[in-house]
């Protein structure tokens, strides 16, 4: 639809007053590094600040922030692993995408946790191994290999494994791959 | 405006509004910003005094009786939220969003030109010059400054040069930074 000005049809905004289903005031997150609405962060001279505080005081703002960049939804295309509430934590388990879009090459840390699956069952979750240029279903096999166990690549830098193996994993990651450090790894203990 | 703005040096006394004075500034609220209508008292309680912060060149800041600044103006001009209260209550101003390449300079207080506003990533609120606005940004939920047209939507849409809004209040600048009065 061509207006006479070659332009194509303009949609305008409608202020429409209050939204429906809205609760005002809206209770904005501010960041404590750069004082911005946390998505303006990206924009402040000192992001690598920011993407710290945020870490550390609003970690699920954080996880979102990296959703977000990832973009394309690739929150739904993540594997089915049990219950909602599961789900709703791996989607946003991360930082990854951002550290990805940001530094491509250099290791962010490996972090990793247990959670539980059911009442007995526990899980370990290891994020951060394609940082180090790790291909996640070769580890994900050497896992199961190493442990006799289940595991699976759960997200684009995310491997269960079934049982919880964290200490071990101390030990067998540096060995597997000398690009990895003790030092870089990081037990965040259980996460429910 | 609150480019250079460093509270401690601008601010020259602070005193709390009479009440015909408030009164004015309630009806001043209203008559501007209509959708305000059904938050009013959550946003100028009838029974708190307002704060009035006078500053330098002519500067006001209206502020609440636990210190959280809501409104500013110059002389006795428009009221414009602070950006602040318009994140609690965003829907007090038009819009006009400007598009992601616009976003920087917007932070560094440049005025919003034309070109910003009329691309793909942009859209606008049909509003007359001298409108306060609010100014959002392509991609982001939460407003990056207050503005004032310097030409209507229109104008914007067929000069398409030079600047569309003025950049009166934006995030991090002087005002941004300013806490809370005593
Ligand atoms: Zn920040």
């Amino acid at each position: 639809m061509a207006t006479a000005d070659g332009g194509a049809e303009r949609a305008f905004l409608v202020n429409e007053g209050p939204k429906k289903g809205v609760s005002y005031p809206i209770k904005l997150a501010y960041c404590g590094e750069c004082t911005m609405p946390i998505e303006y962060c990206e924009y402040y001279v000192n992001y690598e600040k920011c993407k710290e505080w945020l870490q550390k005081n609003l970690p699920r703002e954080f996880e979102k922030l990296s959703v977000t960049k990832e973009g394309e939804g690739d929150v739904e295309k993540k594997d089915d692993g049990g219950s909602g509430e599961e789900k709703k934590k791996r989607q946003t388990r991360g930082g990854k995408g951002l550290m990805k879009a940001k530094k491509k090459v250099e290791p962010q840390g490996i972090r990793m946790w247990t959670a539980s699956r059911g009442k007995k069952k526990k899980v370990t979750i290891v994020v951060g191994l394609a940082s180090y240029e790790i291909d996640l279903k070769d580890a994900s096999k050497f896992f199961a290999s190493k442990f006799s166990c289940g595991s699976s690549v759960s997200g684009d830098d995310e491997i269960v494994i079934q049982g919880d193996v964290k200490d071990d994993l101390f030990d067998y990651l540096p060995e597997k791959w000398s690009q990895i450090e003790e030092d870089d790894i990081e037990d965040m203990g259980e996460k429910k | 405006m609150f480019k250079k703005f460093i509270p401690k040096e601008m601010v020259t006394n602070i005193n709390n509004a009479k009440s015909s004075v408030q009164k004015g500034i309630r009806h001043q609220v209203l008559d501007q910003m209509p959708f305000a209508e059904d938050y009013i008292d959550q946003i100028l309680p009838k029974k708190e005094a307002l704060k009035i912060v006078k500053c330098q060149d002519h500067i006001e800041i209206l502020a609440a009786q636990n210190g959280e600044l809501l409104f500013f103006r110059h002389r006795d001009g428009d009221l414009y939220p602070t950006l602040k209260l318009l994140h609690k209550y965003p829907f007090i101003l038009p819009h006009m969003q400007v598009d992601k390449g616009a976003i920087g300079f917007v932070l560094s207080g440049a005025n919003i030109m034309c070109p910003g506003l009329t691309s793909p990533g942009a859209r606008m609120t049909r509003v007359d010059k001298d409108t306060v606005v609010a100014i959002m940004a392509e991609g982001k939920d939460t407003a990056i400054a207050i503005g004032l047209t310097k030409l209507s939507t229109d104008d914007i849409i067929s000069k398409n040069k030079g600047v569309g809004v003025e950049n009166i209040h934006f995030l991090n600048d002087g005002l941004w930074q300013m806490k809370a009065v005593k």
